[in-house]
């Protein structure tokens, strides 16, 4: 049982993917089967995940994240993480969380600009 | 009458990981911590919650409301009969893990909070205890 829902819209070529404020292991687990079957489903050029009301990002979520950005990289796509809150950002760099190899973007506007436009030197390393 | 500074949140499932975290939650605020120590607070609650789960499969959170002299904190325990750390040093050490995680959860938990002391003896359990003080 997951707590609360994942929404999950294609807009255009691209997916849209807004995690809820406080996902539970069960939601964050569901998140990556949902998205990859997604993947499949719509054939989207690329995925957005937007977490602007993410409140919190602990290791296992931030490692599902960027294990879901590196199976949907191996299926074609591409994601963008978008909106990350100064809190939660300043919280998973003290933690030691690095997103590791998956774009970021400072809103979903931009994600989208992202993706329609790619510039490989926003790759974080 | 009950005692309104202390408390326990069982850890048995998964889903106790994210009751501890809404507890935490609820007294970060509560103390007016500022949003980013609030978020700070949770997440070394949700790290810790998860290493109870996740190593000895079982435990409870206390969880105190400190105030010495003035200065007001929260106090975070985890406590396991667990395996135990045969040795705190290295599981201190970022990317040491021996499960299947990050190895992030007890040296992040420690920058994340003021203070932070780890007890553990093998075959026996862990208990781990964090602070954070609110900034004046």
């Amino acid at each position: 049982m997951t707590n609360q829902n994942i929404s999950l819209v294609k807009v255009r070529d691209t997916l849209l993917v807004t995690m809820p404020a406080d996902p539970d292991d069960a939601t964050v687990t569901a998140f990556q089967e949902e998205v990859l079957g997604a993947m499949e489903k719509y054939r989207p050029k690329g995925l957005v995940l937007d977490i602007s009301g993410v409140e919190t990002l602990d290791s296992f979520f931030a490692r599902t994240i960027t294990e879901t950005s590196r199976m949907v990289a191996m299926m074609g796509g591409q994601t963008v993480i978008a909106g990350m809150r100064p809190s939660v950002a300043i919280t998973a760099t003290q933690l030691g969380l690095s997103l590791r190899g998956t774009l970021t973007a400072l809103t979903v506007d931009r994600a989208l600009d992202l993706l329609t436009h790619p510039h490989p030197r926003r790759r974080l390393r | 009458m009950s005692d309104l500074t202390r408390g326990n949140v069982p850890i048995k499932s998964e889903n106790d990981i994210i009751a501890a975290r809404r507890v935490v939650r609820d007294l970060a605020t509560h103390l007016c911590f500022g949003v980013t120590d609030v978020t700070r607070v949770i997440t070394a609650g949700s790290e810790l919650a998860r290493n109870v789960f996740l190593y000895a499969g079982a435990g409870v959170m206390w969880w105190s409301i400190l105030d010495r002299s003035g200065d007001v904190g929260l106090e975070l325990t985890f406590e396991d009969h667990g395996a135990g750390i045969s040795d705190i040093k290295q599981a201190m050490t970022p990317g040491y893990t021996t499960g299947h995680g990050l190895g992030l959860g007890l040296p992040g938990a420690k920058r994340l909070m003021d203070e932070m002391e780890i007890h553990s003896e093998v075959g026996k359990g862990t208990t781990v205890t964090v602070r954070k003080w609110l900034r004046k």
